[in-house]
């Protein structure tokens, strides 16, 4: 096994039921325990390690009570954690939203109207070919770890434009990450 | 618990298979005269017994009025559906209106529901394992397409219970395709399972993840399937016959059932031999009473080009399944067939052009499904946790809204099981009622969604319009199916309800179906050949 998946004893029980009591509390990125910085890839592999914890496959014998019915909760916040963040407009929203004075109404992300989500996604990529060339580009800069190559093209992608809020905030994003004072 | 057993049950449109895990391996189980796949075809006979698969597909000329096949196209459908229209266009078996829109078998006297007619079927592989075994099951997973809707799942469920079945879960097709294909290989890989049966096309893009299968879309059509393809030889074979002596066979539905059957054949050799020879002795007599036959050959070419859009009919909704992977056909590792008609010459060329690689070999398009339900009966029986589906609802769930238009509630392609609320306030002044009609489907408007049904929430307090708030929890289970629960926000007061259709099954029919299906016998021996 490439996991180690908890076993399902008292200890575990206890911890179950905790969570499934503070679950509300809690934002997608805490339900799946990873950073709010967390890659595409990384967020993948926690929503198969807590599957694999939560899964109500894992319990279908156990008898129905408290364990059950925790579990059967976690289980459902997860995979709406996993369908919020593995979508990139979705995750970009969400993520504002639990970052402003409101964040504990917006813990469980609502649904922007389909027309809204549409704009959000010509947004989230841009509208002008030339806008969204740079920033895919800047987008596999970002994730190879190249930063400045990064921002410069999120900044290219800008001119093109410069209405394009997503743009702005990557090109933030990158531009944050350059290590800028020469010390390593 | 040695005895304890679960068994998986692939319930075609066509046919059915059945397969229990033996000491860890998996296995298929024949009948008595070792056929490994059963006609989904239920006789019933003078003496009130009921024949069930390849003896009862016999009678479909024979004993035409009372026996019943493709009931799987009718299952968890209205009366006023397309698909039953069509049906009793085509069906010799008469198709009757029940309460409430729902659908009905007339046989003789006697009415059946649709559940009833599968719960024989399904009996009928229950009595198979039992055979085998020398002791009773009681426990099973049944295979459903991805793409039915919650009313056909239910159905299909109850089904299972008449039959006499604890039905552990309802498995989508092409999941238990991809699990039987990659259970214990540990394997990472990015898969596409072209599901084509009798009358349904499925396909899931997945992805596995050594013990983990996350299905990542999944598109269907639930009026595709191998019978269009019978349809089209059908009615080339009577235009043709037509044309050279003015009589019209599909006039007369004795002469029609022998087309189907001619053209089902001529299907499976011209897939196998690239040429079938058609021969119907006796089809029919002319004006002057004289007895005619009739005589077709049918090269593959000209198969090919009759059938050709259909094929390209299920590469649209593979086009659909990719987007919602976000995926191009490049991405993929493999490709599994799944499904007799898939074994066909112009689909394995056709899936091999639009994925851009070879289909994978050693699989069984008839038995990988039941293997797979057999695989994940036997790890739900033990709680294993040795691998983890993980499935998707195929349809958007919607809510019904003012003016005919709907709200989406739940996104297709998400992750089951799942659970969304929504909140709610009355728009009356002394309401004290609120009305909640749930569909599925992908447009916008109701009339073009599946009605799942509709559910009535009263007892809360009554005030002006838009003080009292309800809120309303949308949940779909690991086997597909919608429960709905409201809740008055005030007062905390819960009713909880699973998704009926107005046409279903009431408890006490349930009961009374699963008493007169354990009373019916099953007709053995004499009949086969």
């Amino acid at each position: 096994m490439s996991e180690q998946v908890p076993a399902i004893d008292e200890a575990f029980e206890i911890e179950a039921q905790a969570l499934a009591q503070i679950m509300d509390e809690l934002d997608y990125f805490q339900i799946l325990k990873v950073p709010q910085t967390v890659s595409p890839v990384a967020l993948k592999q926690s929503y198969y390690r807590e599957s694999r914890t939560y899964h109500p496959d894992r319990f279908f014998q156990t008898q129905a009570g408290d364990l059950k019915d925790a579990v059967s909760r976690i289980y459902k916040r997860i995979n709406e954690a996993y369908v919020c963040l593995r979508d990139d407009a979705r995750r970009n929203k969400y993520q504002v939203d639990i970052s402003g004075p409101e964040r504990a109404k917006k813990l469980r992300f609502v649904e922007a109207s389909e027309q809204e989500m549409k704009k959000d996604r010509e947004q989230e990529v841009g509208t002008t070919p030339q806008g969204r060339k740079f920033f895919m580009a800047g987008l596999q800069d970002l994730a190879a770890q190249r930063f400045a190559a990064a921002e410069r093209n999120f900044k290219m992608a800008l001119t093109y434009e410069p209405g394009n809020l997503n743009y702005k905030a990557k090109a933030s994003e990158a531009g944050k990450l350059v290590p800028r004072d020469g010390l390593r | 618990m040695a005895s304890e057993i679960a068994i998986g049950i692939d319930l075609g449109t066509s046919y059915s298979c059945v397969s229990i895990l033996e000491n860890g391996q998996p296995l298929v189980i024949p009948n008595e005269w070792g056929e490994r796949t059963h006609a989904s075809v239920v006789s019933f006979l003078d003496d009130g017994t009921v024949l069930v698969g390849n003896s009862a597909k016999r009678n479909i000329i024979t004993n035409a009025e009372n026996t019943v096949y493709s009931a799987k196209r009718l299952i968890g459908r209205f009366y006023f559906s397309d698909e039953v229209k069509k049906a009793q266009a085509v069906m010799p078996y008469r198709i009757a209106e029940g309460e409430n829109n729902s659908v009905r078998i007339q046989i003789r006297e006697a009415l059946f529901s649709l559940p009833e007619i599968s719960a024989l079927v399904l009996k009928e592989m229950k009595a198979i394992v039992e055979n085998y075994l020398g002791y009773e099951v009681k426990k099973a997973v049944v295979t459903v397409p991805a793409y039915f809707n919650d009313n056909q799942r239910q159905a299909t469920k109850d089904a299972g219970r008449i039959a006499g079945l604890d039905v552990l879960r309802i498995l989508n097709e092409p999941t238990a395709a991809a699990l039987s294909y990659g259970f214990g290989k540990d394997i990472t890989q990015k898969i596409a399972v072209y599901d084509l049966g009798g009358g349904t096309f499925d396909i899931s893009i997945l992805e596995i993840g050594k013990d983990v299968f996350e299905v990542l879309s999944t598109a269907g059509d639930t009026y595709l399937g191998g019978d269009d393809f019978d349809d089209r030889i059908m009615t080339w074979l009577a235009e043709n016959f037509l044309k050279a002596t003015g009589i019209d066979l599909r006039l007369n539905k004795y002469c029609l059932q022998m087309l189907k059957e001619a053209a089902e054949r001529a299907k499976i050799d011209v897939g196998r031999d690239a040429i079938a020879k058609v021969k119907i002795e006796g089809i029919c007599q002319d004006p002057t009473g004289k007895v005619m036959d009739l005589e077709a050959t049918l090269t593959e070419a000209e198969f090919n080009k009759m059938t050709m859009d259909l094929v390209q009919r299920t590469f649209k909704v593979c086009d659909e399944a990719l987007q919602g992977a976000r995926m191009t056909a490049s991405d993929l590792d493999a490709v599994i067939l799944v499904g007799g008609p898939s074994r066909l010459p112009i689909i394995r060329t056709s899936v091999r052009h639009y994925f851009g690689k070879d289909v994978m070999a050693g699989i069984d398009p008839d038995e990988v499904v039941a293997i797979g339900a057999a695989i994940q009966a036997n790890s739900l029986l033990e709680s294993k946790g040795d691998h983890y589906l993980l499935d998707v609802t195929p349809l958007t769930l919607r809510v019904g809204t003012v003016g005919g238009y709907t709200d989406k509630v739940i996104d297709k392609n998400t992750p089951i099981p799942i659970e969304k609320s929504k909140s709610y306030t009355t728009n009356r002044d002394g309401q004290d009622k609120v009305k909640i009609r749930v569909y599925q489907g992908e447009s916008n408007k109701a009339a073009e969604c599946e009605l799942l049904g509709e559910f009535e929430f009263s007892g809360f307090r009554i005030a002006y319009r838009g003080e009292v708030r309800i809120e309303i929890i949308f949940e779909i289970d690991t086997n597909g199916i919608v429960n709905v629960t409201a809740t008055d926000v005030e007062t905390g007061q819960k009713t909880t309800c699973t998704i009926r259709l107005s046409s279903g099954l009431t408890e006490e029919m349930i009961k009374q179906a699963a008493e007169k299906n354990a009373a019916t016998t099953l007709a053995r021996g004499a009949e086969a050949a």
